[in-house]
């Protein structure tokens, strides 16, 4: 995988380590007048962007912790030293 | 053997050594270092194959595999590259695609019928009507393809893998790619250095021309060699094919292993910071009638053959050439004794002046403008026909191999895969790059150099720049660099000349798939005009050379078809590159056996068991039985009526800890975690968003703040994963321990167990003290440590023992021992499958799949709705769910016939599919079939009859009704004595 990953505790590593977690959507709806479809479109619906997106990587054969960076999906590599938008 | 060449100084063969090899069915001799080719050559082998579609003869044409004309089977491999394979001892090589012998195949009447096979004859023949299309596919396949593999086949050999890191990776160690290495290695930077052919030195290697240096160009690079050899930041991989160019700079390769190597392929990516592509170039075939006809070869083939190999190629030569360096290889092989009978160049002019005044003091015809149209031999060649470019003169000339090359292309693929721009460009003929990737280099004749100084220059200013990506300080090195390679002779100009007058049938621009050039005109004609789009229709470049051969003169003759269309201003376009760029085995990319199960603590233990029987079981080696019944008779009736222990160490344990620990656990599980209370098992469940069952374990509270829990084997890796996801929006404070392998785990169960138990500790183990669903910490055995809780997973009183995973088989011996005279004994899978099966219990990924919800499952009673506050991971979709209509459900059902339970796995029909069975058994315990099954909600209900299909059941059924679960024990009174 020639995809590299900044792990904010252990840097820079091999793609291969890692897990994607989806793009970065914002932490879930309150369950409090939730209607199934505003579920549904939460849980299954993706912006599914062609360019530069945050989203989440696991660092599973490290250090365990989540985190985003932002990759750009027409290039498949990492975008670096971009502010958190 | 014929006589090789003596005393040459570019040889490479030693003919000291003496190779065998079996040739079908003839055994041959060759030397150390042939390729599978030469070694054939040597032995007056002419026809190598036979070709895809027409069963035409095919021969050695170039020498670095570029076609599938060489593909043979070796030692039981089809498809091996004969030209690039090292010759071993008593290597089996058989031909392919043969229905015979390459000499006389009996299929070879089809070459006749070529006018009934155009571009794309499959689909204008064999699709209308289209229910005989099976039928025609069918013989097509049989009749197409090339090596054959037996079902039966296994591969051999050992495949390794690496992942090696430098600053700098150079491609191809010619002299300009091994002066780019010296250069950035100078710097003080890694370098890996790849070479496909099994040494150094390119197209200097077998050249013994002086010309521009003091030396002859092979004795330079020797010279080079040397110098990467002793300098020791240079990595130098020979026999090593790149395959692929990623982002990052990322390259893979395969190096195939030489006899002294451990492995006989490696599979390798290479991670660097700047790359060099200097791959050289290959020689553009030229295009006439019957251009593949075996003693027709390139002009490299023909150097080296004699060169390295020491082969004259032939008796009676003709050239037909367009470059200086076919004039140069027609002088050094008349030197070496091959008589050739004239030389045709397609330039008119342009030549070196001392190449074309070395011609005529050998006194060899040298005829400018001409070039060859026919060759004439029905199997290797007798004749070939030469005319004027404009195909108004003719002359025959008999003899028994054509030299043949239209002019120089590059090897350019490196350069397409890292997705540089490349455009043609119309002085050197040459696809070149308009604009390089960051970080990426060309150098070399690739660039369109000829002169050995200026490749050279050219791949140390490459080094240097590389070295410059890497951070060295090398701005007055390049500088000087660049002036020195701006004074040298820049790119030359290349031959236009792309196919010989006249218009024949069998004129191939592709070997591999048969693909003339009136199939590409055929193509065009029907509106495939595009380069892409003529590939594709007409296969050319689709066969295993990776358009070795039709790459670049195929873009060549689509532009000229649109030329005399009428349309000159259209550019001439490449096809697409993909990786691999060279064929790879699956084997070489499946590298190592990664088959290492995972042990559990008491593995050692278990093997020593008599009887015991290993599955893996997800990445786990765990025990399936202890005996060779495979119903486990005797392992279930001891656990109901004595006492029977297993090895459930595989469960995943987890230590989660901190004034934030309840949120997490309140967040990942359905039910209520504010109700595990201290001294208490909580047995609970986790869905996903979509309120399916992904897990299910038990909690304990081991103190303030702190848990212990437990998940199903198959989650164990995957858990601290789950909730630091579901968590991560979070600033709870807490942590996560994954104790998986800390602990060994027992699961004592029987109606003994407790009596058992108690032998080993003082503790009071009595069902007031310590209750069923009680968890407890003691000490057994004298002093280790344990974790007790009192769970029903099989139905009875049982025990499971958490033990720090050094001391589990410590335990198990003790209760092994201690055990005896309660007729103790270790049981398997196998049997807890049909114990837990009896109390109707499910386990994860056997009576539930990821579309099942908790309530499907009858494990609604689990959640607890009033938590919405801590977002429970699925509880939005299970306020849906639980009333949608139509669901599968889990039922337990009792078979009709109480002998014959179903094959799990079987389907539940009536009209149509209805569900499917989950797990069925014969309970020796009950003297019943039965089984968990998922069923349609409306063949849920107690009492309904279901029918049961099995696998080639034909109308046969098998019946069963569906009852209330547990099967045993529904009270669970045994659980709680
Ligand atoms: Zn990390």
């Amino acid at each position: 995988m020639s995809l590299t990953i900044s792990c904010p505790i252990c840097g820079k590593r091999d793609g291969y380590e890692f897990r994607f977690g989806g793009e970065e959507r914002g932490p879930r709806p309150d369950e409090e007048g939730l209607t199934h479809e505003q579920w549904c479109s939460y849980v299954h619906m993706r912006i599914n962007k062609a360019g530069i997106q945050r989203e989440w990587w696991y660092h599973q054969e490290g250090c365990g912790s989540w985190f985003t960076i932002e990759r750009d999906t027409l290039t498949n590599l990492e975008v670096e030293g971009r502010e958190e938008t | 053997m014929t006589d090789r060449l003596r005393n040459l100084p570019t040889m490479k063969v030693h003919p000291q050594t003496e190779l065998t090899l079996i040739y079908a069915g003839k055994r041959l001799k060759g030397l150390a270092s042939d390729t599978i080719a030469t070694a054939l050559y040597a032995n007056g082998v002419r026809i190598f194959s036979r070709s895809l579609k027409y069963h035409r003869p095919r021969g050695l044409y170039s020498l670095d595999g570029e076609c599938s004309n060489c593909l043979m089977d070796v030692d039981g491999i089809p498809n091996v590259r004969a030209e690039t394979s090292l010759l071993q001892d008593n290597m089996k090589v058989e031909p392919q695609n043969v229905v015979g012998t390459p000499e006389r195949d009996f299929m070879s009447f089809i070459d006749k019928l070529d006018r009934f096979l155009p571009a794309g004859f499959y689909y204008h023949y064999f699709h209308r009507p289209y229910r005989l299309w099976p039928f025609f596919q069918n013989r097509l396949r049989k009749a197409a393809g090339l090596g054959r593999l037996k079902p039966s086949f296994r591969m051999k050999g050992i495949f390794d893998e690496i992942y090696p890191r430098a600053e700098v990776c150079v491609i191809g160690a010619g002299p300009a790619g091994m002066q780019a290495a010296l250069a950035a290695a100078t710097q003080g930077l890694r370098v890996i250095l790849l070479e496909a052919r099994p040494w150094p030195g390119g197209f200097f290697d077998y050249r013994s021309t002086n010309d521009v240096s003091d030396i002859p160009l092979h004795q330079r690079a020797r010279q080079l060699a040397d110098k990467i050899e002793e300098n020791r930041n240079i990595r130098f991989f020979p026999g090593t094919f790149m395959t692929g160019f990623y982002s990052n700079n990322l390259i893979t390769a395969f190096q195939v292993g030489k006899e002294t190597d451990y492995f006989d392929e490696r599979y390798m990516e290479i991670r660097v910071e700047s790359v060099i592509v200097a791959t050289g170039c290959m020689e553009r075939p030229a295009i006439f009638d019957h251009n593949d006809r075996p003693g027709i070869m390139q002009v490299a083939c023909a150097h080296r053959l004699a060169r390295t190999y020491g082969l004259l190629p032939g008796k009676r030569a003709i050239f037909s050439i367009g470059d200086d360096l076919g004039l140069e290889a027609a002088m050094d092989l008349f030197d070496l004794g091959l008589p050739i009978l004239c030389v045709a160049d397609t330039r008119s002019d342009g030549q070196a002046p001392g190449l074309v005044e070395g011609l005529e003091e050998r006194g060899i015809p040298f005829m400018r403008g001409w070039t060859v149209s026919t060759a004439h031999g029905s199997r290797t060649l007798k004749k070939v026909t030469l005319c004027t470019l404009d195909g108004l003169e003719n002359r025959d000339f008999k003899c028994d191999l054509l030299v043949a090359s239209a002019g120089l292309t590059p090897s350019a693929g490196p350069l397409f895969l890292a997705q540089a721009r490349m455009s043609y460009d119309r002085f050197t003929g040459f696809f070149l790059p308009d604009e390089m990737p960051q970080k990426v280099h060309a150098a070399g004749r690739l660039l369109g150099l000829q002169d050995p100084l200026s490749i050279e220059a050219s791949g140390r200013l490459a080094g240097l720049s590389a070295a410059a990506d890497c951070g060295a300080l090398v701005k007055v090195l390049i500088k000087e660099a660049r002036e020195l390679l701006e004074q040298l002779p820049g790119p030359v100009r290349g031959s236009k000349f792309i196919q010989a007058p006249g218009s024949g049938r069998k004129r191939f621009v592709c070997f591999d798939e048969d693909v003339t050039v009136k199939n590409i005109y055929q193509a065009c004609d029907l509106g495939f005009d595009h380069v892409e789009l003529v590939k594709r229709f007409s296969t050319a470049g689709l066969g295993p050379g990776q358009g070795g051969i039709p790459g670049h003169n195929l873009p060549l003759i689509v532009a000229q078809y649109r030329r005399y269309d009428g349309d000159s201003s259209d550019p001439i376009l490449p096809t697409t590159i993909r990786p691999p760029l060279v064929p790879a085995y699956l084997a070489t990319y499946a590298g190592k056996s990664r088959n290492h199960p995972k042990r559990t603590p008491l593995h050692e233990t278990m093997k020593k068991t008599p009887g015991a029987v290993f599955r893996r079981t997800g990445s786990w080696q765990r025990v399936r039985y202890f005996t060779h019944d495979f119903q486990c008779r005797e392992e279930i009736e001891t656990v109901r009526n004595h006492v029977g222990m297993i090895d459930v160490s595989t469960l995943g344990k987890f230590r989660v800890f901190g004034p934030d620990a309840l949120h997490a656990l309140q967040r990942v599980y359905v039910g209520d975690m504010s109700k595990v209370k201290e001294g208490k098992v909580k047995y609970s469940a986790m869905c996903n968003e979509d309120g399916c069952l992904m897990d299910d374990g038990v909690v304990v509270k081991t103190g303030e703040n702190d848990y212990y829990l437990t998940s199903s084997t198959n989650r164990a890796d995957s858990t601290a994963e789950w909730i630091r996801y579901h968590t991560r929006y979070e600033v709870w404070n807490f942590s996560l321990v994954n104790l998986t392998d800390a602990f060994g785990a027992i699961n004592l169960a029987g109606s003994r167990s407790r009596e058992l138990l108690q032998t080993l500790t003082d503790e009071d183990l009595s069902n007031n003290t310590f209750p069923y669903a009680g968890y407890k910490e003691f000490r057994i055995g004298g002093d280790i440590p344990v974790r007790a809780m009192r769970l029903g997973f099989l139905g009875e009183l049982s025990y499971e023992l958490h033990i720090p995973a050094s001391y589990t088989r410590t335990i198990w011996d003790m209760l092994l021992e201690e055990g005896r005279p309660f007729h103790i004994q270790p049981f398997g899978l196998e049997a807890q499958n049909v114990l837990r099966l009896e109390k109707g219990h499910v386990i994860i990924g056997q009576e539930s799949e990821i579309r099942n919800t908790l309530h499907d499952l009858g494990l609604g009673f689990l959640w607890n709705r009033e938590k919405s506050l801590y977002k429970t991971v699925g509880a939005p979709a299970l306020h849906f769910t639980e009333r949608q209509n139509g669901r599968m459900k889990l039922v337990g059902f009792r078979m009709e016939d109480p002998r014959r339970p179903p094959k799990d796995g079987s389907i539940i029909v009536d009209t149509r599919i209805r569900g499917h069975v989950c797990t069925a058994r014969y309970s020796f315990t009950l003297g019943q079939s039965i089984g968990l099954a998922h069923v349609h909600s409306d063949l849920a209900d107690i009492g309904t009859r279901l029918e049961i299909l099995e696998d080639d059941m034909g109308s046969k059924r098998l019946y069963a009704e569906v009852v209330p679960t547990p099967f045993y024990d529904p009270d669970g009174k045994r659980l709680k004595i």
